[in-house]
């Protein structure tokens, strides 16, 4: 009957028994073809393309299983390929991570105007969404040979030679995507912060360091660690800007070479290189799942 | 007793003091760099001149080229495919999962984290594997159409979550049920007004995401518009940087729209990952 | 004890004046009550003694000094808060500490006095616990144990007990008293219930508006109102529209009846039109013994509906002189029911007579 099945499942129109009655638990049954198809769908283009991926990292061009792809990217040049990516993931995490926490900490402060946090939740959806091929022109633009930095600076006498594909360099125009990020996901956390507290200690004697020291920090911390490792992860995938820009020392640079590259095709090697990423990947979620579970105990 | 009528010397000092100072600090740099560059693209596009011209006339060349408008339509079309696929496949479902089996909820939690566990290079390097066994599937655009939705998951069903978490939905299908419709009928008449926002919210951010996607595109060998601004680019900068702008345009006009549309209640579901 | 001086504190928020020029004196070791409905300035004033927000102009005075130069750190003021105030990541202990430590006692010193004052609040077993592990009353005795750990000039607390339940919101009212009287600590207590304010404090400043309607023991604010507000707002007053027909004597005509009122405020001649106000307890029912006329002072009234309210039932009474409430024991009401007539008293020593 259409109308006795969008009752609750709790909700029985028969005597109960002891037990489930059986007529409950086969509608409990049939309700999960309801999501089969979104399961399906998530197999397919997600789930099983990552376990390809991963047993394909084991198999040779002629499907025969080695250690070989898993050997050959711990050796130069993916090594240092791996250390520089993971290099710039963990300095734009510590920037954007810090320099997020500041800011929004800033723009929520009590006596700061009220328009700041609409315009930079705002802005930061948008500057966050402007990662990828448009953000390396607009470096290019910024700190490139002719960009209009380099060459206020070089009216003010400094020679700034800006490289892309250094450490800082690229970290710095990471944090173009970072930083955003960073403030959408902090603002909630601080909001936790209860602006009781802030004058509890206040009144009990506490300045904003102390209050910070004592409460605030312990408070918030667990959060913007795991938030932090999430900005790790999201810089560590990151491809397009990098490639625009002609970095080649990162692991998604060497990836995609491998797979339709110009100079040499090994994609058993990118197979493995994949894995590689997934496996760290995998390794920072599983520290940030455990961090916020911590975390959400006091912000309560 | 009279009140003192001078004004109060004590918010004057308050307003000077070193926490204010410290945090405007934090905003200004802030402002530097995220406006920065932006200014630098505007100010690039103008002053810069190559081939004798002002950039700024390369910006009308750029509509002039025919692969512009093909590489946006086609980057548009895929955006709209996205959406449709997204939504017929999560709309359906997590409302099913609200209705009947709220324990499969943090079972969903975690799927809608995954794609951010599988970088995109890494995901499209094991899909092509897999599709190669479809090759009428994977020269088709609408391949990429496919493979965003598990990009857009994330922020689709948080979108929706949320919005179906704000309504009372065991009562409103009770009601609907009590007075003749079913199920279907329910989700369609009485639930998807109620999920404009969350559908419109999610929708938006798909199609932000689908057009700026750049890693899958073109290692399937696709002229979307990313590929094509990083074509063109690559081999003229000075294009590049205009094509860049009016790509920064778009999605800022993307982003306003949903701004404007869904006021509150947005938080990390904002951020779209394109790289 | 510190003595704290309100003058003339103004505050506005754009449009709304919060505060128009309140002047207050209390007392050192004086627990005097800030009463008043939503919005009537009494926790912006708290606020701005506390040091979370300035005025727009004004003074406020401890011990005779300004304060209002000093940030809320340095005020040396205890403050309880409405709620969530403890700091969650810290036990019942470490919260009571907090001042101490800022104030760089040592461990043992701070640990000892800890202990003393949450044994004070009846929580001495409870030191190792979290606030989450606490329930809503035990949470607010620890922030009051924290509050007057540091030994405070003033204490302030803001509601502190609107978000508990009825009884332990009784029973905390009574040992927050008896604290305060055991330290002699000058106390300013912000409250919305008038039962809470009237049953503890030595003074009750009834608010509206941003201004002090009335300053007194509970019972002046209670048994001589002198402004309609205060009448209205401190209990249930009956309303009585009359003219003055004599003023040195006191007389006001009511329906045709002669009342004489105690103390007639000046100000009124005779021909005005005045409000006199009386309190249901003071709203005398004979019953009809005999179907005989009213006794002299004595008028006709009909029952329209009762309510029982436990010990007493409030009876509601359609009079010459208008509706009236009556509050009679509730063995008496049994014998009531709606339309019985009955023969209504006032006592002449209960009426007040009220500006309007």
């Amino acid at each position: 009957m259409a109308v006795a099945d969008l009752a609750a499942p709790d909700q029985v129109a028969e005597p109960v028994e002891r037990g489930r009655p059986p007529r409950q638990a086969r509608r409990r049954r049939w309700a999960f073809l309801g999501v089969v198809p979104f399961f399906a769908y998530i197999s397919i283009f997600l789930l099983i393309p990552t376990g390809e991926l991963i047993v394909d990292a084991f198999k040779t061009a002629n499907g025969r299983f080695t250690f070989a792809n898993v050997e050959a990217i711990v050796h130069a040049p993916y090594v240092p390929a791996f250390e520089f990516s993971l290099e710039v993931s963990a300095i734009c995490a510590l920037m954007g991570g810090l320099l997020g926490f500041l800011v929004a900490n800033a723009v929520l402060h009590d006596g700061m105007p009220r328009f700041l946090r609409g315009t930079f939740s705002s802005f930061s959806g948008m500057a966050a969404n402007f990662a990828g091929v448009p953000l390396a022109f607009a470096y290019v633009a910024t700190l490139g040979a002719e960009g209009i930095v380099t060459r206020l600076l070089a009216h003010l006498g400094f020679n700034l030679s800006y490289n892309f594909d250094g450490l800082i360099g690229l970290s710095l125009v990471y944090l173009y995507f970072q930083l955003p990020l960073m403030i959408l996901l902090v603002i909630p956390s601080i909001d936790g912060l209860r602006r009781e507290w802030r004058e509890a200690a206040a009144n009990l004697g506490a300045g904003s360091f102390r209050f910070w020291w004592h409460v605030g920090f312990p408070i918030v911390a667990p959060s913007v660690f795991g938030m932090m490792v999430l900005l790790f992860g999201n810089a560590f995938s990151a491809y397009a800007t990098a490639e625009t820009l002609g970095v080649t020392n990162l692991v998604t640079v060497w990836i995609a070479q491998l797979v339709n590259g110009n100079i040499t095709v090994d994609p058993q090697v990118a197979y493995a290189l994949a894995f590689g990423m997934i496996v760290i990947i995998v390794v920072t979620v599983t520290i940030y799942t455990l961090i916020q579970r911590r975390a959400s105990r006091w912000l309560r | 007793m009279t009140a003192a009528r001078t004004p109060n010397p004590h918010r004057f000092r308050r307003a000077l003091s070193r926490v204010h100072v410290w945090h405007w600090l934090w905003i200004v740099v802030a402002g530097l760099v995220f406006l920065v560059p932006i200014y630098s693209v505007i100010q690039f596009s103008l002053s810069g001149t190559v081939k004798g011209q002002p950039i700024l006339h390369w910006y009308y060349t750029v509509f002039d080229d025919p692969n512009f408008l093909s590489s946006f339509w086609l980057s548009l079309q895929i955006s709209l495919e996205t959406v449709a696929i997204s939504l017929v496949l999560l709309v359906p479902t997590v409302f099913w999962i609200h209705l009947r089996l709220p324990r499969l909820r943090p079972v969903m939690e975690v799927i809608s984290v995954l794609p951010f566990v599988v970088p995109p290079i890494a995901l499209i390097v094991g899909l092509s594997v897999f599709l190669r066994q479809f090759p009428w599937l994977i020269v088709r655009p609408e391949v990429l159409s496919l493979i965003y939705v598990v990009f857009a998951l994330p922020f689709v069903y948080r979108s929706l979550d949320a919005g179906l978490q704000a309504i009372d939905l065991k009562t409103l299908t009770e009601a609907a049920s009590s007075l003749g419709a079913s199920t279907f009928r329910t989700l369609l008449t009485v639930i998807l007004p109620n999920l404009r926002a969350a559908i419109i919210g999610g929708s938006l951010l798909t199609v932000a995401i689908a057009m700026g996607e750049f890693t899958i595109s073109s290692l399937l060998g696709f002229n979307t518009f990313s590929v094509y601004i990083y074509n063109i680019g690559t081999s003229t900068a000075y294009e590049g940087v205009a094509l860049s702008f009016i790509s920064f345009i778009i999605t800022w006009g993307a982003m306003l729209s949903l701004f404007l549309l869904g006021r509150g209640g947005r938080s990390s579901a904002q951020v779209a990952i394109a790289k | 004890m510190a003595t704290v001086q309100l003058r003339g504190l103004r505050r506005q928020f754009g449009d709304v004046v919060a505060l128009d020029s309140l002047d207050l004196d209390v007392a050192s070791g004086e627990f005097v009550s800030l009463l008043g409905p939503s919005g009537c300035g009494k926790t912006t004033a708290l606020r701005i003694i506390a040091g979370f927000e300035w005025p727009d102009a004004g003074e406020v005075l401890v011990d005779g000094r300004d304060v209002l130069g000093l940030t809320a750190n340095k005020r040396n003021m205890g403050m309880v808060f409405q709620a969530y105030s403890l700091f969650p990541n810290m036990t019942a202990q470490h919260n009571v500490e907090f001042g101490l430590r800022v104030r760089r006692h040592s461990g043992e010193a701070r640990a000892r006095r800890a202990r003393e004052l949450l044994e004070l609040v009846g929580l001495g077993s409870a030191m190792d616990r979290y606030p989450r592990q606490l329930s809503g009353g035990q949470q607010q005795r620890v922030a009051l144990a924290r509050s007057l750990a540091i030994e405070p000039n003033v204490l302030l607390l803001d509601e502190p007990l609107s978000a508990l339940d009825a009884k332990v919101r009784v029973q905390l009212r009574e040992e927050v008293r008896r604290i305060q009287l055991e330290l002699g600590i000058t106390t300013l207590y912000v409250t919305h219930d008038q039962e809470e304010a009237l049953s503890v404090s030595d003074r009750v400043a009834v608010m509206s508006d941003g201004r002090v309607e009335q300053v007194g023991t509970p019972a002046e604010i209670y048994s001589g109102p002198k402004t309609e507000f205060v009448a209205n707002f401190v209990g249930t007053m009956n309303r009585l529209e009359g003219t003055m027909i004599s003023r040195p004597d006191g007389l006001v005509r009511v329906a045709g009846i002669d009342f004489k009122v105690p103390d007639a405020t000046l100000g009124h001649a005779a021909g005005d039109s005045v409000q006199l106000y009386v309190r249901p307890e003071d709203v005398t029912i004979e019953l009809l013994g005999n179907g005989g006329p009213p006794s002299p002072g004595s008028f006709e009234g009909r029952v329209t509906h009762l309510t029982f309210l436990g010990p007493v039932t409030r009876v509601g009474l359609l009079t010459d002189l208008g509706p009236l409430l009556a509050d009679v024991s509730s063995a008496v009401a049994l014998t009531l029911s709606a339309d019985t007539v009955v023969h209504v008293r006032l006592d002449s020593s209960a009426l007040y007579l009220i500006s309007s």
